[in-house]
């Protein structure tokens, strides 16, 4: 085999690697209502009718991602719905185990999430507090940090209610207010910027901007094209686990919204036909590690005779 | 730039890491840098412990006050049906205070293994949210517990001095506080394999509960061995149980005024570290497996 080498594809590759993802498979095993599906034998369906549980049916997130992101750069990630945008997110931030393949990173990813209540029983003060915590800083910087959350997540007195009598957009800016408390390297952030009015936005936006001139990377997504196309110096667009594009996200974004917009449409032809020439003017990354193995002697193709 | 074809036809580009600055997120680390994790996320651990202590009784008029009614109640049920009604209470020197040290610490280890088991599946928000390593979550959930037995404690020295027949306050009664720490240390062993397994098996969680009744029935809470085990053999492995060593050391302090023997210290010092050290390995060689779904 060839040696590898290194390929200079974007402007930036002189800036250090903050995240590598290398050929990262998930699948998750998922109760499913579709009793249509017969690839279960009958005793296991008459089983599974007498026990109330529902038949498993396998789905695959991801089928085999890399990429390597670099300090400064702000990657979007588009695609539908289940394409497995939230999954890669979880899994660079190290909240889920890939079946296969690895992720390296500099620093601790923070993940920003849509869904996670914290502890609902808990005031916004608290969870901020705790989540700060968790975070790994101590007592006295938490108690530092949270007028500045508090600040940036604007929602006044309701910090002293409960978090389960928060709305949605309310627990949204609470949670970015966190995650951005510790100053992270990596930030990760899963559609938390579509649920806050403009004045929210703007600030948001101000805020990544800092974290990313800091020699931070971001990573964001998103199933508007749009805010990646404004917010973001580079996109991948994913489709079925797969790695269509990966590119500027001005040409990434228009592509994909293009396709999108004649899938809404019903032009399915047309649609599959604009996918296919996206994925066939796209790239795969192969990633090399540094071999993990603490090697005796020379290396073998440094050996000179 | 020169790109190789792949299989679909698509170009390559090859990224070469330079080794040392990138860790791996997807991989557990070694064991000794969990410990270190765990201990610098300890006033996590700590905050967490106390925010549940809070919670678990909110809503309710007395609060608090819960945190000792409900020991106290568990053994006012148990004094009647066993000292009163089925009257196992013969032979037994100050039954009260032997029924309330067996209700009242069992119930420590028997909700440490409970709440341990769950504390994966009921941390699922912040484990979704956050990377820490992951035994803060069963180690906050032994944590409350702890916190919840200070009040208690404070109450069974109270009743133990109170209810006749009255017990006089000896030396040996500060050696209750080591017992209570190899008990927190067993509690944590089990509420870390537990949390591991039931992460593994739900169904287990349905499962503990009817192996903690039979512990309860089997752990001599409110009767003595000596009335029921004529057996020598059967009372020498009987008397290995560990949360029947914790029962009667407390109670050899409490209310007997005696040392317990070298032989049940080291008993109880043995289940301590094998079921702690098991344990820890155990849950951090699933650390991996915590985050799915």
């Amino acid at each position: 085999m060839a040696e590898p080498e290194l390929q200079p594809f974007w402007e930036r590759h002189d800036d250090p690697v903050t995240v590598a993802v290398s050929d990262v498979h998930v699948r998750y095993r998922v109760a499913s209502t579709d009793r249509s599906r017969k690839a279960t034998s009958r005793p296991a369906r008459i089983a599974n009718r007498l026990l109330g549980r529902e038949p498993v049916e396998i789905v695959r997130a991801l089928a085999g991602i890399s990429l390597v992101a670099r300090a400064g750069e702000s990657v979007g990630l588009v695609g539908l719905n289940g394409s497995g945008k939230s999954t890669l997110l979880r899994i660079i931030a190290g909240l889920e185990t890939p079946m296969r393949g690895e992720v390296l990173a500099s620093s601790t990813p923070v993940l920003l999430g849509v869904n996670a209540a914290l502890l609902p029983e808990l005031s916004g003060a608290q969870n901020v507090h705790l989540g700060c915590l968790a975070m790994g800083m101590s007592p006295a910087e938490a108690r530092a940090a949270l007028p500045e959350i508090v600040a940036l997540a604007d929602i006044g007195r309701a910090i002293h209610l409960p978090m389960k009598t928060y709305s949605s957009g309310m627990g949204a800016r609470l949670r970015f207010a966190i995650a951005v408390a510790a100053d992270p390297h990596i930030l990760l952030i899963d559609e938390a910027l579509a649920t806050g009015d403009a004045a929210f936005r703007e600030r948001s936006e101000q805020k990544m901007d800092e974290l990313r001139s800091h020699a931070g990377t971001v990573f964001l997504v998103s199933h508007a094209a749009k805010t990646v196309e404004e917010e973001c110096t580079r996109a991948l667009w994913l489709h079925k686990g797969r790695l269509v594009l990966d590119g500027p996200a001005f040409e990434v974004a228009q592509k994909y919204r293009w396709w999108a917009w004649n899938l809404a449409k019903g032009e399915t032809d047309k649609a599959a036909g604009l996918l296919e020439d996206a994925f066939r003017s796209g790239h795969d990354t192969q990633v090399h590690f540094p071999d993990p193995l603490p090697v005796k002697g020379p290396p073998r193709h440094a050996r000179r005779t | 730039m020169t790109v190789l074809a792949s299989e679909h036809g698509r170009g390559v580009v090859h990224e070469v890491i330079q080794p040392g600055r990138l860790k791996s997120v997807t991989r557990r680390p070694p064991l000794g840098e969990y410990v270190a994790q765990l201990s610098a996320r300890r006033h996590f651990v700590l905050a967490d412990a106390r925010g549940r202590v809070i919670s678990g009784t909110r809503g309710t008029y007395l609060g608090t006050l819960w945190l000792i009614l409900q020991p106290l109640l568990d053994g006012a049920v148990y004094y009647v049906i066993f000292g009163l009604l089925l009257g196992v209470s013969r032979g037994i020197d100050n039954f009260v205070g032997y029924l309330l040290i067996g209700v009242f610490l069992f119930h420590y280890t028997s909700r440490s293994l409970n709440r341990g088991a769950q504390s994966l599946i009921g941390g699922r928000n912040l484990i979704k949210a956050f990377a820490f390593p992951r035994a803060a979550l069963p180690l906050a959930t032994v944590a409350r517990e702890a916190i919840a037995l200070l009040p208690v404690i404070g109450v069974l020295l109270v009743l133990v001095l109170a209810l006749p027949p009255t017990e006089a306050v000896t030396w040996r009664w500060l050696l209750l506080p080591l017992v209570l720490v190899l008990q927190s240390g067993f509690n944590l062993g089990l509420a870390l394999i537990a949390a591991r397994a039931t992460a593994r098996i739900p169904d287990l969680q349905h499962v503990i509960g009817f192996g903690i009744r039979f512990w309860l029935y089997g752990s001599a809470v409110f009767f003595s061995y000596d009335q029921f085990v004529d057996h020598p053999t059967l009372l020498r492995v009987l008397e290995l149980n560990p949360m029947f060593v914790v029962l009667d050391m407390a109670r050899d302090l409490l209310l007997y005024a005696t040392l317990p023997d070298i032989g049940s210290w080291a008993v109880l010092l043995g289940w301590t570290v094998i079921v702690l050290g098991g344990g820890f390995v155990f849950f951090w060689r699933g650390e991996e497996s915590y985050g799915g779904a």
